[in-house]
C-alpha cells in the first residue's frame, strides 16, 4: 500500500514542480546575497542568514530557515490535503477502497507517503543549499562555530545538520496530519489544504500575542524554530524534545480523528 | 433474509450499526483528547509538600547557596514598560519583555549565563579575572576585566538566584513571612514573602520560592502596590544540581571572531564626568542615604532592600532632552513640581521649576514619596 502511494506521488509532475518552486526562493536569496554582499543585520531576517557570508557551509540551514515558516508548510498542506479528497474528487476513491487493504491502512499509507515527500523535499533543499553555499560563498567545510562560540568539527557540524533536517521533517508531521484529517472531511482538496493553512496561520498569529502565552506550548508551530537549539553548545534539548512530543500528539490525535471519520464514511465517488 | 422481508428496515439497522460504530470511535478520540488536555492541568494542580521551616531559616539558606553548583534554564517576564532610549535600550528590554536564559554555575567566580534569542545568543562567561561576553549575531567576543562594583543591569541579574539574593540580603526579619509551598522546575519549593516596611515603598511584596533541598532560589515575583500581575516574574523551568564541569563555563574566542577589550559602562562613566556635585541631605522621604561602590559620587542613593531611590542632578542639555521625551509620553503627569511617570512600581520624577528640570528622581517609591523627596532637595525647597 505504502509503495503504491509513493510511486503514485513521485510519478506526478506536480510533486516535482512543488519541490522546484520550494528551491527557487533560497536560490534567489543566495544569488542576491552573493551579488550584493549585503547580509541581513544580525538578529534580522531568517536564522543563520547573517552568518552565511562568512561561512557558506551554513547555507543549507539558512535555506531551511527560509522555507520553514511558509513555503514548506504550504507544500506539505497541498500534498496532504490532496491525498484523500483528491481521490474523491477524481472519482478514484471507491476503486482504492475496493482493494482488500482496508481504510485504516489506506490512511496510514497516505500519511507515510506525505512524510516521505517532506523528507525528500527537505533533503533536496539542504543539498541545493549546500551546493549554493559552497560555490557562491567562502566555505569553511572543515569546521564551524556553534551559536555559543565553541568550535565544531566537520563531523559534529554534519551530525547536527542531519539532526536539524530530521527535526524539520518531524515538525511538518502536524501540518500533514491536519491536512489529511481535513482531506477525509471534504471532497475538495483545496478546502483541505486551506483548512490546514488556516490552522497554521492562526497558530503563528497567536504565538505573537502575550495574552496567548498560557496556550502557546500547545500550538502546532510553537517549537518549529527550535532546530536552532541544536547548534547551541551544549545542545538545548528542552524545546526540541517538546517539539517532537507535540508533533507526536498532534499526529496521534488527528490520525485517530481521521480514522474515526473515514472508517465508516459513505464513499460515493 | 431479514424477518418480514423488509429491505428498507434492514438498511436502517445497518446504518444505525455503522452510526453507533462511528459514535464509539468519536467517543474514543474525544476521550483521548480530554485526557491529553487534562494531563498538564492535573500535573500543575498537584499539591507540593510544605516543610516546617521558618522564614529566617529560608532566607539564610538562600543567601548561603552561592556555592551550590547547578545548571538550569530560566525565563523571566518583565511587566515594566520603561521608556526606550538609545543608551539604555537593552536595560529597558530586560524589564519589559520575556528573557530566556541558560545558566551553568560553579560559584560566583566561575559561571556562565546565556541569553537566548530565536536565532542566536549572548553569553557571559565569568571567571576569576573578569568576564567574556560572546555575541553570536555580531560575531564578537568582548573581554572585561572590571573589578565588580556598580554596573548596569544585565540579564544575569534577572536569574532567580541572583535577584532573590539581592532582594533578600537587606530584608529585616520583621519583613519576612512564609507563604506556603509550590512546585517550581519540578522541585519542591518553599515560599518566602518580603513585605517592605518603609512607608515610601511602592513594592507591595516580593515572593521568593526556595528549593527545599539545596536552598537555591527557584522563582522570584515582585508585585507593585495595587498591581494585578507581577512587575517582574523570573523562574527556573529546569534545574539540575551538581557540577556542570569546567569545560562548559570556560571560553576561548573563535578564531575568526572579532575580539576587543571592554570599555566598561559608558553610561555610568559619562554620568560620573558630566554631573555636577550637589550636597544631598542625609535622608529623603524617610529613607537614609547609602553609598554604593562604583556609583558616580554626584548621584544620591537612598533606601534599603527593595525600596530604593536615586537622585541625579541634571546638566542643562540632558534636562531639556529628558523633559521633551517625558512630555511626549501620554501617561506623564505634570504639576508644579515637574513631570511624573510610573512604570509598575518604578516611579520617575523630573523635578524643577521654570520648565527645565534640575533633578531626576527615580526608584521603587510611591509618587508621594518622590514629591516629598523633591521638596527637600537643595534649590527646590521653595517649590
Amino acid at each position: 500500500m505504502i509503495a503504491v502511494e509513493l510511486r503514485k506521488l513521485f510519478r506526478r509532475p506536480r510533486t516535482w514542480a512543488t519541490i522546484g518552486v520550494l528551491n527557487a526562493l533560497p536560490i534567489v536569496v543566495a544569488v542576491l546575497l552573493a551579488v550584493t554582499d549585503l547580509a541581513p543585520r544580525p538578529g534580522q531576517g531568517p536564522a543563520f542568514l547573517s552568518a552565511v557570508l562568512t561561512n557558506g557551509a551554513l547555507f543549507p540551514l539558512a535555506a531551511l530557515g527560509i522555507v520553514l515558516p511558509l513555503f514548506l508548510p504550504i507544500a506539505v498542506a497541498v500534498v496532504a490535503g490532496d491525498s484523500v479528497a483528491g481521490e474523491a474528487q477524481a472519482g478514484t476513491l471507491r476503486y482504492l477502497l475496493a482493494r482488500p487493504a482496508g481504510r485504516t491502512r489506506l490512511l496510514v499509507g497516505k500519511l507515510v507517503a506525505v512524510l516521505v515527500f517532506v523528507l525528500v523535499t527537505v533533503l533536496i533543499v539542504a543539498a541545493v543549499g549546500f551546493l549554493l553555499g559552497t560555490t557562491l560563498f567562502q566555505a569553511q567545510p572543515l569546521a564551524g562555530t556553534s551559536v555559543s562560540g565553541t568550535t565544531l568539527t566537520a563531523g559534529q557540524l554534519a551530525g547536527r545538520t542531519a539532526l536539524a533536517i530530521g527535526y524539520v521533517v518531524v515538525s511538518m508531521c502536524g501540518v500533514a496530519a491536519f491536512a489529511l484529517f481535513f482531506s477525509t472531511l471534504t471532497d475538495s482538496p483545496l478546502g483541505a489544504t486551506l483548512g490546514a493553512l488556516a490552522v497554521l496561520i492562526a497558530s503563528s498569529l497567536l504565538l505573537t500575542l502575550d495574552a496567548a502565552a498560557p496556550i502557546a506550548p500547545y500550538l502546532p508551530t510553537r517549537y518549529w524554530l527550535a532546530f536552532v537549539d541544536l547548534f547551541r553548545d551544549p545542545i538545548l534539548w528542552r524545546d526540541v524534545s517538546r517539539g517532537l512530543g507535540l508533533q507526536g500528539v498532534y499526529v496521534g490525535v488527528l490520525l485517530a480523528a481521521s480514522w474515526a471519520n473515514f472508517a465508516t464514511k459513505d464513499v460515493k465517488s | 433474509m431479514w424477518p418480514g422481508g423488509d429491505p428498507d428496515g434492514f438498511r436502517t439497522v445497518v446504518r444505525m450499526a455503522q452510526g453507533s460504530g462511528a459514535a464509539r470511535r468519536w467517543a474514543l478520540v474525544t476521550g483521548l483528547v480530554a485526557v491529553l488536555v487534562a494531563l498538564p492541568v492535573v500535573i500543575g494542580a498537584w499539591p507540593a509538600p510544605d516543610a516546617d521551616r521558618s522564614a529566617a531559616e529560608l532566607r539564610a539558606a538562600a543567601l548561603s547557596s552561592t556555592d551550590v553548583d547547578f545548571s538550569g534554564y530560566a525565563e523571566s517576564a518583565g511587566g515594566l514598560a520603561l521608556p526606550a532610549t538609545d543608551q539604555l535600550g537593552s536595560v529597558a528590554d530586560l524589564f519589559s519583555s520575556r528573557t530566556r536564559m541558560r545558566v551553568w554555575w560553579r560559584g560566583p567566580a566561575d559561571n556562565r549565563v546565556d541569553v537566548l534569542t530565536p536565532a542566536g545568543e549572548t553569553d557571559v562567561h565569568q571567571d576569576t579575572d573578569g568576564r567574556w561576553t560572546w555575541d553570536f549575531e555580531a560575531d564578537r567576543a568582548v573581554r572585561d576585566v572590571s573589578a565588580g562594583g556598580l554596573a548596569l543591569p544585565a540579564a544575569g541579574d534577572l536569574l532567580p538566584t541572583t535577584l532573590a539574593r539581592r532582594l533578600l540580603s537587606e530584608a529585616r526579619p520583621a519583613e519576612l513571612s512564609r507563604a506556603g509551598a509550590d512546585r517550581v522546575a519540578g522541585r519542591d519549593a518553599l515560599a518566602l514573602r518580603v513585605v517592605p516596611a518603609d512607608a515610601a515603598a511602592s513594592v507591595a511584596r516580593v515572593d521568593v520560592w526556595v528549593d527545599a533541598g539545596s536552598g537555591l532560589p527557584l522563582q522570584v515575583q515582585v508585585w507593585g502596590k495595587g498591581a494585578g500581575r507581577p512587575a517582574v516574574d523570573t523562574r527556573f523551568l529546569d534545574v539540575a544540581l551538581g557540577d556542570p564541569g569546567a569545560a562548559v563555563t570556560a571560553f576561548a574566542p573563535p578564531a575568526d571572531a572579532r575580539v576587543r577589550a571592554g570599555s566598561g559602562d559608558d553610561v555610568l562613566d559619562e554620568a560620573g564626568r558630566r554631573l555636577s556635585s550637589v550636597s544631598f541631605p542625609g535622608t529623603l522621604a524617610g529613607l537614609p542615604r547609602r553609598t554604593v561602590a562604583g556609583a558616580p559620587p554626584a548621584v544620591g542613593l537612598y533606601g534599603r532592600g527593595v525600596t530604593l531611590l536615586a537622585v541625579v542632578p541634571l546638566p542643562y542639555g540632558v534636562a531639556v532632552d529628558l523633559s521633551r521625551a517625558a512630555a511626549a509620553d501620554p501617561d506623564a503627569v505634570r504639576d508644579q513640581l515637574g513631570v511624573r511617570l510610573t512604570a509598575g512600581p518604578l516611579g520617575i520624577l523630573l523635578a524643577g521649576d521654570s520648565g527645565v528640570p534640575a533633578y531626576l528622581l527615580t526608584g521603587t517609591v510611591t509618587t508621594d514619596a518622590l514629591a516629598q523627596a523633591a521638596r527637600a532637595l537643595p534649590g527646590l525647597a521653595a517649590a
